[in-house]
């Protein structure tokens, strides 16, 4: 146990003493910290540029009808309908509209071609362009007060029908997904960097011990399972203080800035995590991190050369990866309780992150996840005593990287 | 203390790599344990050192099945390697609290060594910064800082200049003198001869020849003389004993029996200008070469 503690220490301080290390964990903090100033700095910026600029030129959109009435109704409408344009009607022909539109003196032009018909011309389309369904939309109010309008309604009885107003509450007794999806996905991505960056290192440490030959003298002064439990627990501690900074700061940063923020949806949804949601994240963040950091010290002490570890990683980044896959797919269409999403939140390797969003995003009846769980610690246990079978075994193992059969026969025997 | 191996079995997978390893060793004695590469000599030290167990057979200190939590090992492994990005005096320390020191006795046992042996200067620097002899000067460090009971030395000759090794035979000599068990490995016979009573000669998982090494020497038949001697091709034309000229120039004589001896070193001595004549007795090298030769 004092070895253990001995070693643990040892090993926190390397990574503490790490320039690498240490210089991530500063940049990222000074990272979220630039993105929590950010209303702040643009809010100084903006009132200097009013005070300076007292028009900006809005882009312009022709409006092109053959019939002078349509024109200026349309006209008259989208002026209303896009107050961030300048609307004119025109008469040019159709490739001297077009050429305009291509050298950016204009930025889009609707050619109407009959009541309910137009051609929409842009030069860029942009993903983002909802020019089109507006300008349709548009339309078809006009084409129905008019026709209100022809069937002998009063102009205000047609105003009453297009102006009606349908009220609508949502309760959601569940979870509500729009809100939750933003943490949730920070809260997975953070577990998969974590997760990927610290197993590779566990590895690569590991590694390292092995190929420097320091292992020859390390494996007779302590015992193997306080070396590997002592290299796995310490890069969780540093990978858990690392995130407590990280998110800490940004939670400072937030505080810092709160009124700048506003009500700005997603970040107050961000920085209003449920307590609860929080011990979730903790307990699956320390399992999945011990299940995974466990193989992957395994793997390191069967590599021979540093050059090795990126292959016999593999397979177990691959896992992980996938599990990683799924969860997001998952979540961005919305039915994390699918079949596949439940399945993982049982399997050891995937549960950690599988489960987390279901809980986070789904509601999740407390046995399931009390199972998942259980299950989670169950394999964590089993996998870190596997695990310092194969690096007992694997540590002395020279020459070119073991095959698998060959590992669990050394296991086996051991 | 006494440590014995008693018959040490080890298999790995469906190799069978030691076929019954026995050999005791006396606490200010040293050891020597000589094989050829492969042998076993290694798989005997990790077993001894329970790094890991024996297949069959016991480590015994005193007569008792070992208690590791009492006995200290200091281990030189003949693959050496520590931390080369680290500075001298944390791996060092590091590596003597692993072995039960507290982080005050460490720090004043590693100052005592580095001053030893000369390497007080590098004690701030990174390890990958000093020359070949003097990383395994401060590896040798980790084997004797943390004061153990037995100290096992693998090649721990190797790579070393005249001076420095001067300096290894005086720790060497000291340890063995507090009453420590020393085991060295080997493949320099003169270092083994010099400072071991006792040797194991390990072949093919097997203890070949074990003993104290000059009762060893004795028990060659006796029968054969060496002879220094300028006339040594007039001896070999006139005497008419059974000759054959040794590796360096000299005269080595096959009698019928040992108690023709004395009577020929009288004949001989008073007959020819004699520099040297003495009963041959087989150096380590033959020793180790008659009984490794045949298997591995």
């Amino acid at each position: 146990m004092k070895q253990f503690r001995k070693i643990l220490a040892y090993e926190l301080k390397n990574y503490f003493t790490n320039k690498v290390f240490v210089g991530i964990t500063i940049f990222l903090v000074i990272a979220i910290a630039v993105v929590m100033f950010i209303p702040r700095i643009v809010e100084y910026f903006n009132s200097e540029e009013k005070a300076e600029t007292t028009e900006s030129t809005a882009s312009v959109m022709l409006i092109k009808s053959d019939s002078q009435e349509q024109a200026d109704i349309v006209t008259q409408y989208f002026a209303a309908a896009f107050p961030e344009y300048e609307v004119k009607s025109t008469t040019d022909d159709l490739d001297t509209i077009k050429h305009s539109i291509t050298n950016q003196d204009v930025e889009c032009a609707f050619v109407m071609t009959g009541p309910t018909e137009f051609t929409y011309y842009v030069n860029n389309l942009t993903m983002y362009d909802m020019n089109c369904e507006i300008a349709t939309d548009v339309l078809r109010d006009v084409y129905r007060v008019n026709a209100m309008l022809e069937n002998g309604m009063t102009l205000e009885e047609t105003t009453e029908v297009m102006s009606i107003n349908i009220n609508a509450e949502v309760e959601s007794l569940g979870k509500d997904q729009i809100e939750n999806f933003f943490y949730t996905y920070i809260m997975i991505f953070a577990l998969y960097m974590v997760i990927l960056l610290y197993g590779q290192m566990v590895t690569t440490n590991v590694a390292t011990e092995k190929s420097s030959r320091a292992m020859e003298l390390l494996i007779t002064s302590a015992k193997p399972v306080a070396m590997m439990f002592g290299k796995v627990l310490s890069s969780c501690i540093a990978g858990f203080i690392q995130l407590l900074l990280v998110f800490g700061s940004a939670v400072l940063f937030f505080n810092l800035n709160k009124s700048q923020w506003g009500d700005n949806m997603i970040i107050n949804s961000l920085f209003n995590i449920p307590m609860e949601l929080l011990i979730y994240m903790l307990v699956f963040f320390v399992l999945g991190f011990l299940i995974y950091a466990f193989l992957f010290g395994a793997i390191g002490s069967t590599a021979t050369k540093l050059e090795d570890i990126n292959t016999s990683t593999m397979p177990l980044t691959f896992m992980f990866i996938f599990a990683f896959i799924v969860v997001v797919t998952a979540m961005s269409s919305g039915s994390v309780d699918n079949t596949l999403m439940v399945v993982c939140s049982y399997v050891p390797f995937t549960s950690p992150m599988a489960m987390f969003t279901r809980i986070a995003m789904s509601t999740v009846p407390w046995y399931e996840i009390a199972a998942s769980i259980a299950i989670l610690i169950g394999s964590t246990i089993g996998v870190g005593v596997l695990s310092a079978k194969i690096y007992r075994a694997g540590v002395l193992m020279y020459g070119t990287t073991p095959k698998l059969s060959a590992i669990l026969k050394a296991v086996w025997k051991a | 203390m006494i440590l014995e191996l008693k018959n040490i079995e080890k298999n790995f997978g469906d190799k069978q790599v030691l076929k019954g390893v026995s050999f005791t060793a006396e606490s200010g004695k040293a050891f020597g344990l000589l094989g050829r590469n492969g042998a076993g000599k290694t798989t005997s030290i990790r077993i001894m050192m329970d790094v890991f167990p024996a297949t069959n057979g016991q480590v015994l200190i005193d007569g008792k099945p070992i208690d590791y939590s009492k006995v200290q090992f200091g281990y030189l492994p003949e693959e050496r390697g520590l931390y080369p990005k680290k500075k001298i005096i944390e791996q060092l320390t590091y590596f003597a609290q692993l072995k039960g020191k507290s982080k005050k006795e460490a720090v004043e046992a590693v100052d005592y060594w580095l001053d030893r042996l000369g390497m007080s200067e590098y004690r701030n620097k990174k390890l990958e910064t000093l020359s070949k002899g003097n990383q395994q000067k401060i590896q040798l460090i980790t084997a004797l800082a943390h004061d153990p009971h037995i100290v096992i030395l693998d090649e721990p000759f190797s790579g070393l200049d005249p001076v420095n090794a001067l300096l290894l035979k005086d720790i060497v000599k000291e340890t063995i003198s507090k009453g420590k068990i020393v085991l060295f490995s080997s493949h320099q016979m003169s270092y083994i001869e010099e400072f071991c009573d006792s040797i194991a000669i390990i072949n093919g998982g097997r203890v070949v020849l074990t003993g104290d090494l000059q009762e060893i020497k004795r028990n060659y038949p006796r029968n054969r003389l060496v002879v220094r001697s300028p006339q040594i091709q007039q001896i070999k034309n006139e005497s008419g004993y059974t000759c054959e000229t040794g590796e360096n120039g000299e005269l080595i004589i096959t009698l019928s029996s040992a108690d023709e001896k004395a009577v020929t070193m009288q004949k001989l001595t008073s007959k020819y200008d004699i520099d040297e004549i003495k009963v041959y007795e087989p150096s380590l090298n033959d020793i180790f070469v008659e009984y490794t030769e045949s298997q591995i």
